[in-house]
């Protein structure tokens, strides 16, 4: 799926995002018209209600790495620690003006960690997030 | 979280991440895409992961992400509003069944096996199920990883139309539907799901609890069943394969679920609703979710004059886990051989099982859900797991971190003494006379 095509569907047709495709697919937006005398019936539209989606502005970025503090943050999937120590290094061989913290993250991968996110907030500049799997 | 963030992803969660970020209000949010998998490789694996290219994007991985936290914000990405999300028109046709039938399978709505087209007299059928009003909102679902949807009566009467379901059954679907539980989770694991269906409703709606009870042997078994999993594709959008579905073999069961209906005259035991509060007389759906069941024939000391069924529930939950809780279903001539022999409450039985069934420190934490799961529980300082990780490797712990992991029913047809055991975790149980 080409990521672009994809986003661009949020302004004008955000069906995809439903897990609708007929929406995304003109030409698809109702059966093949009948061909013969059989009788003909409507059927009614199974799917729920998705709630609407609220645009999140980004932060905005940073000029530049140089003397900041850069936090990795372990979700806590397999293997995410492990590539995350590797980014670490290579921060350390390339960047070593980049103050580099990890952290893993409290509770099992799907649980929010809200007091992690504000000593973040408080205390890096920006964040690195790996989920690994 | 207020400061510039950039997630890193395994290529085979592309779409599902890019779909998410979008969903959840950050369409143009940067993602880093690197090689799949990073579980289970060297540190020199995953040093050549982060001196190498994203794969998805060929670009350098590590410049990507110093990219992604530098450069200037387009205008795209600082984008507000909102947005509202269309599921496509009320209705679909006019046409001829054959042609809906495969519409239908076409876009995504259907287990791709055939369906009773949902028109308008079929859906005021079954609403004639309910004394709730068509326009009632029953509660939301959340398919995969996204915020949940919500739905009212009239949608579930149409997907329950769609399986084949009776007005009679329907307000069992509602019930289930009310918990807000998809029958299709988004895991790579492939998930099972189960209801067990207790109280006088069960003969009402003949549902089989004897010979065959977890066979295609009563329309109201299979229909209940194959309804849940529509529901949850069509009403919380799940099980779409690479979005709202991860599980990496799928689970054949996801086709109409395990519907149990307890044999409860039959069992010399209480039912499993008056076990989770409820009256006997009243009607009750509970859910589980897990792995799946397997059988547990030929297991140690069956031919024996004295089966130890304790013990051979045991050897079977032996194979499993113990990510999730322990279902026994015993036929009811299991039952009456266990209560003959001491066990005369289901709570014996399961307080012997929490003790028996056993494993060691080293198992325990070699296992991907004690690393996943587990060991974050245990750093912030829960039991059991806080003391089960202090303990020395060739400790023996409880094959389950609480005695309520385990449950039991009884169902089956009394033609021999045999049982299956689930990897089945209970989570909720839900009054169906509230939806009647």
């Amino acid at each position: 799926m080409n990521r672009r095509t994809l986003l661009s569907l949020l302004g004008s047709s955000p069906a995809l995002l439903a897990g609708l495709p007929v929406e995304a697919q003109p030409g698809k937006t109702t059966p093949a018209k009948p061909s013969t005398s059989q009788p003909l019936v409507e059927g009614l539209n199974p799917k729920g209600t998705p709630p609407p989606i609220q645009l999140i502005p980004m932060a905005p970025r940073l000029d530049r790495l140089d003397g900041k503090t850069v936090w990795l943050v372990d979700t806590g999937f397999e293997g995410g620690g492990m590539l995350l120590e590797q980014v670490r290094l290579w921060f350390n061989r390339n960047m070593p003006t980049v103050n580099v913290v990890f952290r893993r993250k409290a509770g099992p991968y799907m649980e929010d960690d809200p007091a992690l996110w504000k000593e973040i907030k408080e205390k890096g500049d920006a964040a690195i997030m790996a989920v690994g799997h | 979280m207020g400061i510039p963030t950039t997630p890193m992803v395994t290529r085979a969660f592309k779409e599902l991440a890019v779909l998410n970020v979008a969903k959840r209000g950050m369409p143009e949010l940067r993602i880093t895409f690197t090689p799949h998998p990073v579980a289970s490789k060297t540190p020199d694996q995953l040093r050549a992961y982060v001196e190498g290219n994203d794969p998805v994007s060929g670009k350098p991985m590590m410049k990507e992400i110093v990219q992604a936290l530098t450069e200037p914000l387009s205008e795209e990405e600082r984008k507000t509003g909102l947005v509202h999300v269309s599921v496509g028109p009320e209705r679909y046709g006019p046409d001829t069944l054959k042609n809906l039938q495969q519409f239908y399978h076409d876009n995504g709505m259907t287990d791709f096996l055939p369906i009773t087209i949902p028109t308008e007299e079929e859906v005021a059928e079954m609403l004639k199920g309910t004394s709730h009003p068509p326009d009632e909102v029953v509660g939301t679902m959340a398919g995969g990883a996204y915020p949940p949807w919500s739905y009212t009566v009239k949608q579930v009467a149409i997907n329950a139309v769609m399986a084949g379901c009776k007005p009679e059954y329907f307000p069992v679907i509602l019930a289930i539907a009310s918990s807000g539980t998809p029958s299709l989770m988004s895991s790579t694991n492939s998930f099972a799901y189960a209801a067990v269906i207790n109280g006088p409703i069960r003969d009402k709606l003949n549902m089989n609890y004897g010979i065959g009870a977890l066979g295609p042997f009563a329309q109201s078994n299979a229909a209940m069943g194959r309804a849940w999993t529509l529901v949850s594709r069509n009403l919380a959008n799940g099980g779409i394969p690479g979005d709202t579905y991860m599980g990496s073999q799928g689970n054949n069961l996801n086709y109409n679920n395990l519907i149990m209906a307890e044999n409860e005259a039959a069992s010399p035991w209480v039912p499993l609703h008056v076990q989770k509060g409820f009256k006997a007389e009243e009607n009750v759906v509970s859910l589980f979710r897990g792995l799946g069941i397997v059988p547990g024939q030929g297991a140690r000391g069956t031919s024996t004059d004295t089966p130890k069924y304790e013990e051979q529930f045991s050897d079977l939950f032996s194979v499993f886990t113990g990510f999730f809780g322990g279902l026994v279903v015993a036929d009811p001539l299991i039952a009456a051989n266990l209560k003959g022999r001491g066990y005369d409450t289901k709570d014996k039985l399961i307080d012997w099982l929490y003790k028996n069934t056993t494993q060691t420190v080293k198992d325990y934490k070699s296992r991907d859900f004690a690393y996943g799961f587990d060991y974050p529980r245990a750093l912030k300082g829960l039991e059991p797991y806080k003391t089960w990780y202090a303990m020395p490797d060739d400790a023996v712990i409880p094959r389950w971190p609480h005695r309520d992991d385990i449950n039991v029913i009884v169902l089956g047809g009394q033609t021999n003494a045999f049982f299956q055991g689930g990897s089945l975790s209970y989570t909720v149980s839900v009054s169906i006379d509230k939806w009647t």
